[in-house]
């Protein structure tokens, strides 16, 4: 495998965007690919509009503990650019590859007007300074394109696969997706991963 | 009719100190002031009034608001209101700016009948209201429980149907401030002196929105003493007697000293000191018994059965009435020479009690709370 | 969820740890399961009741975590496997009947799960329940890993019937609510032989109690015996470490990654412990023999640290002097929750060695770069959610009220209702059904000056398990509140489990319904329902019901949780903004929807300085449309 081991992904978002659901599903594509994966995950109250965050460590040689330490994260899929921006504070380093979707999910504070949400010039030059490569995908723009904003989490793991940072091959994501849902939800999904793929081939 | 509403004060220096919710709750509602005029409530989610309480559902954030500005005691710059609303400076004297004043009463039996006194401000606002002068009135009307609120009448029967006197507390500019941006033009309001007080702020204010006042063409003022809390006072009642029952009240003048609630078929009399204590803590700092901001004022004409003392104040109130008159709407008598003394005694015993308590409350008689008088005005009234 | 009965021979599955722990009980031939949900025990019972229908066992929802450890009870005394599940909490209410039941003993297997929440992330109170196994003398596991998670409750069937009794095993959310890859096992059938036919007098009994006591004491013996040689406990490291670390649970992983970040695995050893009580301590004092500096690794209390020192207090003299590093010395906080980065600083502050630390120049850039964009989020309910109404409709009615009247809180999503989302209503929270408990006490404090008006409020699922006691109570006692059971037919906060108010049982199968308002007026109280969507009426409803003095009062507020809602129908309403009648900040309005209601779905434009609707966020229950003082919010029926 390329790249570190463990590889700590970090997959952020809002509760409420499938986060946890991709993680299984990438979970289970690399532990069907031989690998040890541990996923470690905030539930519970957090989730009422509350940030959502699982830590993937992906190795060959052992089993890791649920919780990448700081200043760790090898690689960072954000669902939503400010949660993207939160974990690259304190997990991120030198190395750290993200791959963020543009489209915020606003805060509470930001919806009532009370804070003001970080511009998109903001963001992208933070991401640029501080990870070692970054990408900015519209992935609910694809969604929506697509018929259902919910399946952009689906379409950042379709940017994260095309990006090769994963030690996941696409047929295996694919594989999984077969696997885990229901045959009526399985083309509009297989659609979004691709959808994805060929976003992060684009770049 | 000639409009006394010019100017609206403007071009004058503004004292009028335009600040927001939050003070009006810390200046005026924490403090016991309020008067329940209602000048504060109609306008937006924030204040409501409830059975004879200003309540604050939310905090409102905003610095500067209608309710602060309108309020009666939040600031209250005499001079400035005599110029919005007469064009005059402000007189400091016993009874107010007085073109004439009279006994009135009704002609018509049916209105006398169901009258308080004479039935002066049923016949003229419904006269008003006839003759096209106004197309709306606010009055003051109770429920069966004897909660008393602002109604808005635009035809004489329900005019008529607010007939009497009320000594509870009511928040009857809420109509003003509900009703205002209807269809209406020319709107008149029958307003205890607090409640004449605030309209003359709504006129005077320099917020951009004024609530519609320019279509506020009539003020019948009413004069008044006090009054009384409702929650606690309809509790007392209720003790005695069912509330539904009650028709009316009245206060019989010295030396009875009681105070009267009717039933169809009877009469309770309670000792009025038993009475007193519900009487609103704003009412203490009043100093205004004559209503002296509106375009006529109407009272008891004291010791004349069925007949009401009637002050003409400005241009507006003078027609209203040589009309009336001259229609056959009311007739009119002088007014004797004690009846005119006693009054000016009795209103000049409220502004004393009213400064006084003032200076009570701020322990200086450098501050004067909400009021802004001179010294001189000051001086006059207490000695 | 995963299936916990997906099994491919020779390949490994990503397991939830509770999902592990589920697979393991099925392993051993469990037949019965019982639980409440509990934040981060649910997905226990939760996972069993998916394949209860496949695997022909019985699972259910229990309306407490007493009743749960009573019903699993019985099926071990008539010789069927069974396993209970709760949240520390949990274990409070089910205390009374453990510290019998210990004495009792058990026939079939019988493992009582007990998932603690360090940093309480979703609870009121941080506990460590291991406590309870020294309390009730019962032996205690912790699963390290997800694979011990299911070979530990797998064993722990086997552990319980070699001791006749509760074998207890003990998780944390990092482990409960992680996933990792585990080995399966084949799934047993359970016995389908089950009667209760008790061969001794008092065999099910803990009668009489002095000779059972001294009976749980040999039990907990022969545990410790079993123990020494237990494959749950292990060491690595170098024969002769600096620094021992003595771990358990979610130590393991946070001790071995400390070590390898510092690069010290020629210095410090690790002691796993998963057999924490009682300590086999012949095996442990091997092992403490092998230095003098031992640092112990455990959340949440110093359970683990105590014991060792208890011990070493009895045999210090075999051992040689030894400092203890660990909670008590303050190397690892005692409150709050474990992770990689502290038990790093622990030991690099043992060992005096220099702390690996972020880059600081990159830790610079990132705080000036993303510290001032970031803030905190919010926690809120739900666009649509019905609590945020009925909240709202309660402020209203006890501002109108006057007379300071305010509201005691209880466990669920409501709680939130403590802060801005539910208008700071909620003034005191503590256990399920305080809140109602609470109200009795400040009900009767009429004699002795007070004059406020109580409301308590508490969820459905929260009324069945612990507010009717007290509900009765009041009513018994005379004692002067109004009671709002939130109902929303769902225990929302822990995962729409079903309960006695929801026509449904854990299969997911018809349940009778038990009818609220019957049996509230059965009681001879006063009980009206309302809508909350419906403000003017809920509101009118509380004004009557708060000045209706004199005893206990109940409203039932009844709207389905909006999650609920949105996978059984669509939206009710399509909502949009006039955003030429929105009044915004001015006077009249000052923002009322967006700073003080507060749904997510109303966002403020600051361009166009009105409020406006997010589509996405939305849920269309149009109840904003009431809020709006310039009736500038519409809502269309859908």
């Amino acid at each position: 495998m390329e790249g570190n081991d463990p590889l700590n992904v970090i997959v952020t978002g809002v509760g409420g965007q499938g986060n946890v659901l991709i993680s299984q599903l990438m979970g289970r594509a690399l532990v069907r690919a031989g690998y040890h994966v541990t996923i470690g995950e905030t539930y519970g109250a957090s989730q009422r509009g509350g940030p959502v965050m699982s830590h993937l460590r992906i190795s060959r040689q052992a089993q890791y503990g649920p919780l990448i330490p700081q200043g760790q994260a090898d690689v960072i899929l954000g669902l939503e650019p400010v949660e993207t921006l939160r974990v690259l504070g304190q997990y991120g380093n030198p190395g750290v590859t993200a791959i963020t979707n543009s489209r915020p999910v606003y805060p509470l504070a930001v919806a009532i007007g009370t804070a003001h949400y970080p511009s998109v010039e903001e963001i992208v030059k933070a991401l640029e300074e501080l990870c070692s490569r970054a990408w900015l995908i519209n992935a609910t723009d694809v969604a929506l394109d697509l018929g259902a904003p919910i399946l952009a989490n689906i379409v950042m793991v379709g940017a994260l696969v095309g990006a090769g940072v994963l030690p996941l091959a696409a047929q295996e994501f694919e594989l999984e997706l077969q696997k885990s849902l229901p045959p009526d939800r399985l083309n509009l999904n297989l659609k979004a991963f691709r959808r994805g793929l060929a976003e992060a081939k684009a770049r | 009719m000639a409009n006394d509403y010019q100017g609206g004060g403007r071009e004058q220096e503004m004292s009028l100190e335009v600040k927001g919710c939050r003070e009006l709750q810390s200046e005026v509602l924490a403090r016991d002031l309020c008067s329940l005029c209602g000048a504060c409530v109609g306008m937006c989610p924030y204040l409501v009034a409830y059975r004879g309480r200003v309540v604050a559902l939310d905090e409102c954030n905003l610095p500067q608001g209608r309710c602060y500005v309108f309020c009666p005691r939040t600031s209250l710059d005499l001079d400035l209101l005599s110029h919005t609303v007469f064009g005059v400076a402000y007189a400091a004297d016993e009874l107010g700016t007085v073109q004439e004043i009279a006994m009135a009463r009704a002609r018509d039996e049916g209105i006398r009948s169901k009258a308080q006194f004479g039935g002066t401000v049923t016949a003229l606002a419904s006269f008003a209201l006839d003759q096209g002068l106004i197309d709306s009135a606010v009055l003051t009307a109770s429920d069966e429980n004897t909660l008393p609120s602002g109604t808005l009448a635009d035809n004489t029967a329900q005019i008529r149907a607010c007939a009497g006197s009320n000594f509870v507390a009511a928040p009857t500019l809420a109509a003003f401030n509900r009703e205002s941006g209807r269809d209406v033009q020319r709107i008149g309001v029958v307003a205890t002196p607090c409640q004449t007080l605030a309209l003359a702020n709504m006129r005077a204010s320099p917020l951009e929105n004024r609530n519609n006042v320019d279509k506020l063409k009539l003020v019948i003022g009413l004069f008044c003493t006090w009054a009384l809390r409702y929650e606690d006072f309809a509790r007392f009642l209720a003790d005695k007697l069912p509330l539904r029952q009650i028709v009316r009240f009245d206060i019989p003048p010295p030396p009875a000293n009681i105070f009267q609630v009717f039933t169809d078929s009877t009469r309770i009399d309670i000792p009025l000191d038993q009475v007193r204590p519900f009487i609103r803590p704003a009412c203490d700092v009043c100093i205004d018994m004559t209503a002296e901001f509106a375009d006529i004022s109407v009272g008891a004409a004291e010791g004349v059965q069925g007949w009401n003392t009637l002050i003409i104040r400005s241009n507006a109130g003078r027609e209203l009435v040589e009309a009336a008159r001259a229609k056959g709407v009311i007739e009119t008598a002088p007014l004797p020479e004690q009846n005119l003394a006693h009054l000016k005694e009795a209103s000049l015993l409220k502004k004393r009690r009213g400064l006084k308590k003032v200076i009570e409350i701020t322990g200086s008689d450098q501050d004067l709370l909400y009021l802004k008088l001179t010294s001189e005005a000051v001086k006059g009234f207490l000695s | 969820m995963t299936s916990i009965t997906a099994y491919e021979p020779g390949a490994s599955q990503l397991l939830m740890g509770n999902e592990a722990i589920a697979r393991g009980a099925l392993e051993a031939g469990l037949g019965f399961a019982c639980a409440y949900p509990g934040t981060p025990s649910s997905e226990i019972i939760g996972s069993l009741a998916e394949v209860a229908r496949e695997m022909d066992i019985y699972v259910e929802w229990s309306v407490n975590e007493k009743v749960a450890l009573e019903a699993a009870a019985a099926a071990s005394f008539a010789g069927v496997r069974a396993i209970v599940a709760m949240k520390q909490n949990g274990l409070n209410v089910a205390s009374d009947f453990l510290m019998t039941l210990n004495l009792t003993g058990t026939n079939a297997g019988l493992v009582l799960v007990l998932c603690d929440d360090p940093a309480a992330l979703s609870s009121t109170n941080e506990q460590d329940s291991r406590l309870i196994a020294k309390w009730a003398d019962l032996p205690l596991l912790e699963p390290a890993t997800f694979q011990e998670a299911k070979d530990m409750t797998k064993w722990a069937f086997e552990l319980s019937e070699e001791i006749k009794n509760v074998c207890l095993i003990r998780s944390v959310t990092r482990v409960s609510h992680a996933r990792g890859d585990v080995r399966l096992g084949e799934p047993m059938p359970p016995s389908r032989a089950a009667r209760f036919a008790p061969t001794t007098l008092g065999q099910f009994t803990p009668m009489f109690v002095p000779p059972k006591h001294s009976l749980l004491h040999q039990k907990l013996n022969k545990a410790r015996e079993i123990f020494e040689s237990s494959p749950f406990n292990w060491y690595t490291g170098p024969e002769k470490p600096e620094l021992l670390i003595v771990t358990c649970g979610s130590g393991w992983y946070y001790s071995l990654e400390a070590v390898k970040t510092l690069g010290l695995e020629s210095s410090v050893g690790i002691l796993k412990l998963g057999t924490t009580w009682p300590l086999p301590e012949k095996l442990v004092q091997q092992h403490l023999a092998r230095t003098d500096k031992v640092l112990v690794v455990e959340e949440v209390d110093p359970f683990l640290e105590g014991n060792l020192k208890e011990l070493v207090g009895d045999t210090f003299s075999a051992l040689g002097p030894l400092t203890f590093y660990g909670k008590r010395s303050g190397h690892l906080p005692s409150f709050g929750e474990l992770d990689p980065d502290r038990v790093v600083g622990a030991v690099s502050s043992v060992l005096g060695r220099e702390r690996v630390a972020v880059d600081p120049d990159y830790a610079k850039k990132a705080q000036a770069l993303t510290g001032g964009l970031v803030q905190a989020r919010m926690i809120g309910f739900c666009p649509g959610c019905p609590h945020r109404a009925t909240l709202w409709s309660v402020k209203n009615a006890l501002k109108l009220d006057g007379r300071g009247g305010f509201v005691t809180g209880d466990i669920g999503c409501y709680t939130m209702g403590l802060g801005p989302t539910g208008f700071f209503q909620l003034k005191t929270v503590q256990a399920m059904g305080s809140g109602t408990g609470l109200a009795c006490g400040f009900g009767k404090l009429g004699k002795l000056g007070f004059s406020q008006p109580v409301l308590a409020v508490c969820g459905d699922s929260t009324f069945f398990h612990a507010a009717i006691p007290a509900l009765i109570n009041g009513v018994y006692n005379q004692s002067n509140f109004t009671l709002i059971i939130l109902d929303n037919s769902a225990t929302a906060m822990t995962g729409f489990q079903p309960h006695p108010g929801t026509g449904a049982s854990a299969l997911g199968e018809p349940a009778p319904k038990v009818d609220l308002e019957g049996l509230c007026g059965s009681l001879g109280v006063r009980v009206e329902v309302a809508d909350p969507f419906d403000l003017q009426d809920t509101t009118h409803k509380l004004l009557d019901l708060i000045q209706d003095d004199g005893g206990v009062r109940v409203l039932i507020s009844r709207r389905k949780c909006a999650l609920v809602r949105a996978r059984e129908e669509k939206a009710a309403y399509k909502v949009r903004v006039d955003s030429e009648k929105c009044l915004g900040e001015s006077c009249g309005c000052a923002r009322l929807c967006t700073r003080v209601f507060q749904c997510p779905g109303l966002v403020w434009d600051s361009d166009s300085q009105t409020a406006r609707i997010d589509e996405v966020i939305c849920s269309g229950c149009g109840v904003c449309a009431d809020i709006c003082p310039a009736s500038a919010i519409i809502r269309e029926v859908a």
